[in-house]
């Protein structure tokens, strides 16, 4: 069951990367380590004063959501679309980066980080739920509500949409390109920061060591979820979290990843668009 | 100076990877699996030297055979999938690689100590230079006879038609199916051909650095397999062999004085690299001003 | 004008001779970057501090009577043994005679794979240079090469020793329970090949293991597995991260063993720092604290340079200190670099006893360290040493 929880987190960094790229056809590679960038930011208001858990949370939203721009401006703002290579090696540039100052802002050491209902188990039988796992899921789909919300919902919603769709059309009509990249970065970055938060809150600590299997995880939770399409991350994510944790149960630690890997061949191999493929997707 | 013979090894090993990548790269196929072959190289090499006692020279023939048929047997289901899914299934594939090598044991006895592969502990002892007797220096030229011999190659089929397919394949599938190209057969030897490169250069880095274990082989190295050609440029071999000099001689040992600053200097050079270059350093316009340069007046 | 030109020249030359400092260096490497950048920022300041203390007491004495200062380069390995080795070739290539380091048992052993293995053997062109690690503990590596030695606590007679003491002092405990890192080689050798073979070596029973790999972050069926074990001392060879997220895990779960054993390398300020409340009470044996007055003196003196005290900077300090008794024993010269060197392998080579911080440390044949350790437990925010088993 913990594993499906913890799924949410996947599911959540799925949905960035998934945004990103349905958006402006792009991988960005530095999302996960923004979204752990962004719960170390969150960190900082604690430094200033004592706060609640749920204000480090907001300022890890907040952090998450600067670095998100941060990552447009310098990965792809001004690199010319026809070259993908390009921006997906800026943001791998950006994921060293941004991992380096990490560390040596803390030279390396874990942080602890604040965690809601942190004692709560909700045990039945052999079975107990996580109280705190059970919160990141609330919250994780909060935040997806919402982010669907905003995307059918509102104005914002349908530019993006519509450049994602074919960007050049939208562009005749009005809308300002350029600012929904950014705004749909930005978002993405705020939902990363979130998923930082709530990871660092479930794991109790905060570690440069968790940007690299997110990173692996979040893309494949995409690729299964179907690129660009935000219920198929979703979908894929709780999948992954849970196979991952009914994986290690029976085959053990060592070939758990492996297993993962496999569920992702098989997927490319019988589903390449994915769960959910998004109608009129160009590659 | 065995400081600098050791630099000049590693760049030759580290442009082998990359130029693994640049061939599969050429046809528009991102690849990050090319860290698999070479760590499927560096086993097979090894094991041949130092449980079977063959020559190393053999041996890495063996290993780019491995390499390239495991390549090839990659290649097939990855026509299946396209851009950047092409992307995280290699990926998934290399890191599926490097965990099986966590999980291999195989050791043999030799005397009373024994040798080979033990899974999470890696594989050591892997000494065929030393034992051997080669000096840094004829190390340095052995590695460099392959990394030569091997951009004489890829520069060749740049000249020639198999390049200029390669890349109609690379820039646009659907007007290189329509003049006839057999879009399969090129995009499998292409990563067929890559797979044989990784294959030696894994073997060579097996001997070089003497231990091998399966973290050695971790994304980060798939990643920079793709970096070198991509920061260098896809329009011509040196591209990537500057690549490789600017990481590691330039970025690694040059900015050593700069301590701490730098590792933060890395990931922010590539960055700002890519932002100023986005083709690459030797890109088609800078190429072109080179050739005119050096090759007398030719239509850019 | 020609007697007063010599003589001003004589003065320069003299003035020059007297000025001329003559020095000996000694190299420094290790991981100045990543999650294990502590390290090598706690071995560079233990380093310059004995160097520092060496020269303000005068320096080291050379072969031919003068008195040499030491300087000390610490160079950042990365934790990359491409890197290793190409550092340790660009340090050969300087004046240094020998080197400390590196921080990473993944770099040690590629490292030493291309030294020279015996010293006789003028067909191996392994590289011929003295290294002296301070931090690197994967069990057995100094066997690599005659050129490589050790200063490091052997973690098979000190688990042995904690298991000894714990069966005495605790005779109704019957079961002990693992917990392991297993994609690290040393804390993976650390379990499988020490703890696991000490404990039942000294009469507890082994109730089973739970493995995870040093990125993960979930551990919920690995505790699951310890809860049913229900084992009365549960033993954990990870690194501070995943250490502590077990352990959080096992308060979840309501896992409380009796007793709490940890890997040596997490008696350190991370595991208090990530989980001080979970890790109460956890007993790890180590090769440091500054309980001898020499001890003291030492952490302060490091802290002086910006550096923590702990048992892998500590075991730079101590390097130090052996290697100039070393130099001065077998008469360096400091003028032929590669004699030098030549001479403070044989010096290391022909040592039976050194000192250390907590006592005297005996050398073994194999080039590794039979150092003194005490049992250190977590109270409150500190390590606090619970029993000194010598």
């Amino acid at each position: 069951m913990d594993g499906v929880l913890f799924g949410a987190t996947y599911a959540l960094i799925g949905i960035g990367f998934t945004l990103v790229f349905g958006v402006m056809h792009k991988i960005n590679m530095a999302y996960a380590a923004a979204s752990i960038g962004g719960a170390y930011g969150g960190l900082l208001i604690l430094k200033v004063m004592a706060a609640p858990a749920w204000v480090v949370f907001l300022c890890a939203f907040a952090a998450g959501g600067v670095l998100g721009y941060a990552v447009y401006v310098t990965c792809f703002h001004f690199i010319p679309l026809s070259s993908p290579l390009a921006t997906l090696m800026s943001t791998v540039g950006m994921l060293l980066l941004i991992d380096e100052i990490i560390v040596h802002v803390t030279a390396g050491m874990p942080q602890n980080y604040p965690a809601l209902f942190d004692d709560v188990m909700w045990r039945a039988g052999e079975f107990s739920l996580r109280g705190d796992l059970l919160l990141v899921f609330g919250v994780s789909v909060l935040c997806m509500i919402g982010l669907l919300a905003l995307l059918y919902r509102t104005k914002l919603g349908l530019a993006t949409r519509a450049v994602s769709q074919q960007a050049v059309a939208a562009q005749l009509c009005g809308i300002r390109v350029g600012r929904v990249n950014a705004m749909t970065f930005v978002i993405a970055g705020l939902l990363g920061g979130i998923a930082g938060a709530l990871i660092g809150a479930s794991v109790g600590m905060l570690s440069p060591l968790l940007t690299t299997p997110l990173t692996v995880k979040g893309l494949i939770v995409t690729v299964i979820g179907g690129l660009g399409s935000i219920p198929g991350a979703i979908i894929a994510g709780l999948l992954v979290g849970g196979f991952e944790n009914v994986l290690q149960l029976y085959r053990g630690v060592a070939e758990r990843d492996l297993y993962v890997m496999l569920l992702l061949f098989v997927f490319l191999v019988f589903r390449p668009g994915g769960l959910f493929t998004p109608r009129g997707a160009r590659d | 100076m065995d400081f600098y013979f050791g630099l000049v090894q590693l760049v030759g090993v580290h442009t082998l990877l990359g130029l693994s990548a640049y061939i599969v790269l050429l046809t528009g196929q991102v690849t990050l699996a090319q860290a698999g072959f070479f760590a499927i190289g560096a086993y097979v090499a090894g094991m041949l030297t130092v449980l079977a006692g063959w020559h190393l020279v053999p041996a890495l023939g063996v290993s780019a055979l491995a390499g390239a048929i495991t390549a090839c047997a990659v290649g097939f289901p990855a026509l299946r999938v396209k851009g950047l899914m092409l992307v995280i299934a290699t990926l998934a594939f290399g890191e599926g690689v490097r965990l099986f090598f966590f999980n291999f044991d195989y050791q043999i006895a030799k005397g009373e100590i024994k040798l080979g592969p033990v899974g999470g502990e890696g594989f050591r002892q892997i000494r065929f230079f030393p034992e051997n007797g080669w000096s840094t220096f004829e190390v340095m030229l052995f590695i460099w006879a392959f990394v030569v011999a091997i951009m004489a190659l890829l520069w060749w089929f740049d000249r020639s038609r198999y390049g200029a397919v390669l890349r109609a394949v690379g820039e646009d599938e659907v007007a290189a199916q329509s003049v006839g190209i057999n879009l399969t057969a090129v995009k499998v030897s292409a990563m067929t051909v890559g797979g044989a490169i990784a294959g030696i250069g894994g073997g060579l880095y097996a001997h070089y650095t003497t231990h091998i274990e399966h973290s050695s082989f971790n994304v980060l190295v798939a990643t920079f397999a793709i970096a070198y050609p991509i920061v260098g440029g896809l329009s011509s071999v040196f591209g990537t062999l500057l690549a490789v000099v600017f990481v590691q001689a330039l970025l690694v040992e040059g900015l050593r004085d700069l301590g701490d600053w730098r590792n933060l200097l890395f990931g922010a050079l590539i960055v700002l690299a890519m932002n100023l270059r986005p083709r690459g350093f030797l890109d088609p316009q800078a190429l072109g001003s080179l050739k005119r340069l050096f090759g007398g007046d030719r239509s850019a | 004008m020609k007697k007063l030109a010599l003589a001003v020249a004589l003065a320069f030359a003299a003035g020059g001779a007297l000025a001329q400092e003559k020095t000996i260096k000694i190299a420094g490497f290790g991981a100045k970057s990543g999650v294990v950048r502590s390290f090598g920022i706690n071995s560079e300041a233990a380093m310059l501090a004995a160097a520092d203390v060496i020269n303000k007491q005068g320096g080291v004495k050379l072969a031919d009577g003068s008195k040499a200062k030491i300087a000390v380069e610490f160079y950042d390995d990365r934790c990359n043994a491409e890197e290793g080795i190409s550092v340790i070739r660009r340090i050969a290539g300087t004046d240094a005679v020998v080197a400390i380091g590196p921080t990473c048992s993944n770099v040690a052993e590629p490292l030493f794979g291309i030294l020279q293995k015996k010293v006789a053997d003028s067909g191996d062109s392994g590289l011929q240079f003295p290294v002296f690690t301070d931090v690197a503990i994967k069990v057995g590596l100094a066997r690599i090469s005659e050129w490589a030695f050790r200063n490091v606590p052997n973690e098979m007679t000190m688990y042995s020793s904690v298991f000894y003491w714990l069966h005495q002092k605790h005779p109704g405990l019957k079961t002990v329970y693992g917990g392991v890192e297993d994609d690290f080689a040393h804390s993976r050798a650390s379990w499988h090949v020490v703890m696991k073979d000490r404990a039942q070596a000294n009469g507890f029973a082994v109730a089973g293991e739970s493995k995870w790999l040093l990125n993960d972050t979930n551990f919920a069926t690995q505790v699951r597995e310890m809860k049913k074990a229900n084992a009365d001392i549960v033993a954990i060879a990870a690194h501070p991260f995943t250490t502590c997220g077990v352990l959080k895990e096992m308060q979840r779960q309501g896992v409380k063993p009796k007793i709490l054993v940890g890997l040596t390398s997490s008696s350190s300020l991370e595991t208090l720092q990530g989980c001080a409340k979970q890790a109460q009470g956890m007993i790890i044996p180590t090769s440091f604290a500054p309980v001898s007055k020499e001890g003291k003196y030492a952490a302060e003196q490091t802290a002086k340079f910006k550096g923590n005290a702990d048992l892998h900077s500590m075991a730079a300090w101590e390097n130090m200190f052996i290697l100039k008794q070393v130099m001065e024993s077998e008469k360096i010269t400091g003028k032929d670099v590669q004699g030098d060197r030549r001479k403070i392998r044989e010096g290391l080579a022909k040592l039976k006893v050194t000192k250390g911080l907590l006592g005297d440390t005996k050398r073994t044949d194999d080039r590794e360290a039979d150092k003194p350790y005490l049992f250190v437990q977590a109270k409150g925010n500190d390590w606090v040493v619970l029993h000194n088993p010598l």
